[in-house]
Parts: C-alpha cells; structure tokens; sequence
C-alpha cells in the first residue's frame, strides 16, 4: 500500500522523480572525476618544499613553463605522439579487413564466434598480457625462434615493441566500432552502387568508407588516447624508452615532484582536447 | 523483334527453397512488365538475378539479345528502383543522381546537366543539395527514380517501389510512373504484391506463386480469366463457385470464378433465388453477401451506392443471375 502511495505521489512530479534518480550518480560523478581532473589541474601550479619533500600550496607557473620550454618534454611528447599514431594507424589497418569480414562476409554462427574472439583478450589482465609480449619479444623468445632461420632477429624491447604491444592491446576497442560501422552499412547500398557501374573497389571508396568513417575515427579515438597515457607497457617492453607516462611516474615516484608531473599530466590532457575537437566535425562521437 | 529480357529455363534454389523454379520470360521493348506475387513467390528474386545480384543456380538470362547470365551488375545495361530507396545517406540529392554519371567517367558539366535534366522528369527540381535523411518517402523514392533513369538503361527494374508510401501518395506515383515510363518509351519491370497496382500500370502481367509464374496476360485476361482458385482469391476478390452451384446458376458444371461486379440482383424474375446475409457499406459501393436456398453457398455482389433511398437490407429476398460470359472456369487443382 505505501509503494502504491509512493509511487501515486511521485507519478506527476517528473523533476523530484529525476533528481532521486540522478542525485547519487552525479554526485559520485562530480568528486570522482570532475575534482580530481581539477585538483590535477590545480596542482600543476603548487610548488614542492625542497628540504621536506612537502607540497606546497605556494602558486608558481614554473612547472608549466618547464614542461613547455624544456628540450626534453618536447622530444618525449613528439616520440609518444609518434608512438600514438602510429599505434592508431596499425590498428586501424588491421582492424578494418577483419571488421569487415566480420560484418560482410561471415555467416551468422562464425560471426558470433569472432566478437567473441575478439572480446575474449579483454578479459584477461593487462599486465598478463604485457608480460607475454615481454616473452614473445626476448631474445630467446618466440619471435625471435620464429625468424632468425630467415636472419631476421626479435625487435627486442624498445619503440618497435611498444608499438606491436600498444597495438595488440587496444585492437579489440579498434575492431568493434569499425565492425558495428559495417554492419550499418545496408547491403542494398552495395548493392545499389554496383546497379549504377561502379565496381568492388570504386564502390568501397565512394560509398563504404565515407559510411564507416565516423567509425574509424571513433576507434582511433581509443587507440590513440589509451596509447598517449599509457606507461606500463613502455616500462616492462620499451626498454629504456621515455613516454609522457613514464616521465609522470618518475617524477610522482623516484623525483617526488607531484606538481611537475601534474605539469606532465597536462600534456596529453590537451593532445587530446584538440584531437577530439578535431574529429568531432566528422560525427564520430555520435557513433561511439 | 528482340526480346528486351529473355529468361530461360531460369532455376534458383537456396538451399532446400526453390525460389525461382524453371522459368521462362520474354518480356518486350518498351512494356509495362509486372510480377506480382505474394511475398516469398519468387517475384523479387527473379527481378534480383535480371540485375545480376543474385546467380541462378541454373539457366539463362538475356537482355536484348546478349547472354549475360555471368555477367556482373555494373556491366549490364538495365539499373534498379529498390524497394527501401538504397540511397547514398552520406550524399546529396544531386550527388546521388550524379553518381552512376561519376563512375562512367562524365564531366562535372554534363553530369549536372543531366542529373538536372533527370530530377525534373520526376519534379523533383529546388532540392538538389538536400541529404536523403531530410527527404520525405516520396520525395526519396523520386530521387531514386532519377538516378536509375539518368543513365538511360535499357530497362528498368523496380521492386516494389510504392511499397513504402501512403495510398494518396502512392496512386499519384502511379500515375507519374505509367508517364514516365510512357515519355523514356524502355521496358519497365515492376514487381508488386498489389494487384490493384499491376492491374492499374501494366501492359502485362506474370502472377506468381511458389516459385513459378501461374499466369501470364494482359490486365484484363487475368482479371476477367482467372486461370484458377489461386489467381482468382489473389487478383481482385471472386466467389468460387462449386460445379453444383455453377450448375445451377445456369453455368457449365465446373468450377467458376466470378466477380462480385458481375453478379445481379433482382427483387423478381428470373435466376435463383436466395436470401441476403449481410450487407457491408464501403462507400462507393455496397458489398452484399447472399445466401443461396437449397445449395449451402454463398455469393457476393457489388451494387453502386446510388444513395439512401436505394436500398438492400439483411433478411430481403432477391434472386441472383449471373451471365455466362462473366464468369471464368478454373483449372482443376493439382492434387
């Protein structure tokens, strides 16, 4: 009876129903990641108390401006935009053949059974998986069994092996976008353009990429923000390689300069404020 | 004369499914072609193999004379209306229509001058720049008229075009389709499942069912000559008269269709006698349900609304007639 008056008092009033539905979440929301993005940003701009390792609230835009005027900063962003994008590009590579055949080609049974393929390696532990390119890269490692009767040698660990490892990582986050991209693209369109002359390879150029675009971007977006922060890989596979991340963690971990490395921090934060700026005209974000 | 289309021994099967089962079809130079069929009669699949979407699984298809059974859809010299548009959504109207002209290799000028030329011929000039998502049906469905005829097939191939619309609109494109077809003077190949719409369009009509084409003939042969049950309950509606009652009617004693337009009614004279069941008002017409006495059948009849003061109740006698020539014998069922 008093679930039945609840629910009769909260039937006409559509904003107290909202807000007792939204007001935990938001919340939660709010201080999860809205004040700690802020409080990120805010730290780049306090100062470390030299003698006891204490930060400071005392406000210097030192840090920013070491991190945009120091040699160092530039060469390790431009090496880890490098890294990024070329992640992106080799996922993307990859996974548009294999989302296609996923959508087009495939009977319903296989189909199923390659989202799940695909899907499975999520479920395993990042660092698991990181540890298996480490074996798969050494020099006595698979790779390296694998290619040395043909005098080639593993790339060992270093850029190459970020980038394979980066890319093995986020190709399931590239795949089913670019998959649900074509599995929107209706047949008849195929259909319809091969009526009209055009054949496979015109009829892939003028009407199904310009169709799964937006899904491309939209995967890229994952490749490429997952790889610009990424610091556990290029530690256990990139050898003595520095990305952003790994500048962050020396500097909250050995340096014991937390406004600094927020400083860092800022770096990727803004990459990818313009990248999705950029990609928001192509309407990818609609088809995340 | 060379058939436009010729299909030959034309058999498709998916699987255990026979779609298409041994068909042959000469359709000629510049007709009204309609298949009409229920859904999964084969009428589509048919229409898909003359395009080349689909490979029969055997025989032939010729298009004026040329065997282009292997041949791929961008070499043939006929282009397609889909039922659902299959419009290019990340194209304007005028690029949709300029498309066919883009991959044959036309020039920017030439190409917009027919696109333009086209977009008029279905009065469809003033949206060029549009995006197909803010097109209403019709207005999608013209686009798609124009850039199928902008390339000036020899054929056009169309399935189920009106589908898709409201009746208002879709008589008005049948009007516009019959003119079109009549000013381009190419075979036109229309696949419906609305027999009204065949009846009205076509200069001749293939009925389908399971696979084959049960009937082939102008509008009128297959109205008025049912050829049998299947044909006579599809096309239009009839009453199927059994031997007994045909007999009785003063027709052979065989099995008949007949039209409910072509059934009388009279208070008197001659005919059979029989008593009304019901009466339903649609408007233009009144259908009348009459229950015959002594022969456990009934039969329907049409009568024109001439006005209230005019008419027929449930319960009232009447007696029906109906002529020789207005009713069509029917085959024999296949057991």
């Amino acid at each position: 009876m008093t679930t039945h008056r609840l629910s009769a008092y909260l039937a006409p009033r559509r904003r107290l129903r909202l807000a007792s539905l939204l007001t935990a979440p938001v919340l939660w929301l709010g201080l999860v990641y809205v004040v700690a993005l802020a409080a990120l940003l805010v730290t780049a701009f306090w100062t470390v108390n030299e003698l006891t390792g204490q930060v400071q609230i005392e406000w210097t835009t030192e840090n920013v401006v070491e991190v945009l005027t120091e040699a160092l900063y530039r060469t390790v962003t431009l090496r880890t935009l490098g890294i990024a994008l070329l992640v992106t590009v080799v996922d993307i590579i990859v996974a548009v053949p294999v989302a296609f055949f996923m959508a087009k080609v495939a009977s319903a049974r296989l189909r199923h059974l390659l989202v799940i393929a695909v899907l499975a390696p999520l479920w395993a532990s990042y660092l698991v998986k990181v540890y298996a390119w480490r074996a798969l890269l050494s020099s006595d490692g698979l790779i390296e069994w694998a290619v040395s009767p043909f005098g080639g040698s593993t790339p060992g660990y270093g850029i190459v092996g970020i980038v394979l490892t980066l890319s093995y990582l986020w190709l399931p986050y590239v795949i089913m976008p670019i998959y649900a991209g074509f599995d929107r693209v209706p047949d008849r369109l195929l259909e319809a353009s091969a009526d009209l002359g055009a054949k496979g390879w015109r009829t892939l150029v003028s009407v199904v990429l310009p169709t799964i675009w937006p899904a491309i971007i939209a995967g890229s977006i994952f490749a490429f923000s997952l790889s610009l922060g990424d610091y556990i890989t290029t530690r256990i596979v990139g050898g003595s390689t520095q990305m952003i991340g790994t500048l962050v963690y020396t500097n909250v971990g050995a340096a014991n300069n937390l406004p600094l490395a927020a400083a860092i921090s800022l770096i990727p934060i803004g990459i990818i404020l313009v990248y999705l700026a950029a990609v928001r005209r192509t309407g990818a974000l609609r088809s995340l | 004369m060379e058939s436009a289309i010729r299909l030959r021994g034309l058999h498709k099967s998916f699987g255990d499914t026979i779609a298409v089962a041994d068909l042959d079809l000469d359709i000629e130079p510049g007709e009204f072609f309609s298949m009409l069929g229920p859904s999964g009669s084969g009428k589509t699949t048919v229409l898909r193999i003359i395009a080349g979407f689909e490979q029969p699984t055997r025989g032939t298809v010729s298009l004026f004379g040329t065997d282009v059974t292997s041949l791929p859809p961008f070499t043939r010299p006929v282009n397609t209306v889909f039922q659902d548009y299959a419009l290019f959504p990340h194209l304007s109207v005028i690029a949709n229509v300029e498309y066919g002209l883009r991959v044959a290799g036309v020039g920017r000028k030439e190409r917009r001058a027919q696109a333009e030329e086209a977009l008029g011929a279905v009065r469809l000039a003033g949206l060029e720049d549009r995006r197909p998502h803010e097109l209403s049906g019709g207005q999608r469905q013209r686009v798609a008229l124009a850039r199928a005829i902008v390339l000036r097939p020899q054929a056009l191939l169309l399935d189920e075009p009106l589908g898709a619309l409201d009746l208002k609109l879709r008589e008005q494109m049948q009007v516009e389709l019959k003119e079109l077809q009549r000013s381009l003077g190419i075979t036109f190949v229309f696949v419906t499942h609305d027999q009204d719409e065949a009846l009205t369009l076509s200069d001749r009509v293939a009925v389908f069912d399971a696979g084959e084409v049960v009937q082939l003939g102008t509008p009128r042969e297959v109205y008025d000559h049912p050829r049998n049950r299947f044909i006579a309950s599809f096309v239009g509606s009839s009453t199927l008269l059994e031997p007994d009652v045909a007999a009785a009617l003063g027709l052979a004693r065989t099995p008949m269709a007949v039209r409910p337009e072509r059934v009388t009614l009279a208070e008197s004279g001659p005919g059979v006698p029989g008593t009304i069941a019901e009466v339903i008002y649609t408007g233009p017409e009144h259908r009348i349900v009459v229950d015959l006495d002594g022969l456990d059948a009934r039969i329907t009849a049409l009568e024109p609304n001439i006005g209230a003061h005019h008419r027929r109740e449930r319960g009232d006698r009447v007696m029906v007639t109906i002529e020789p020539a207005a009713a069509a014998p029917l085959e024999p069922e296949a057991a």
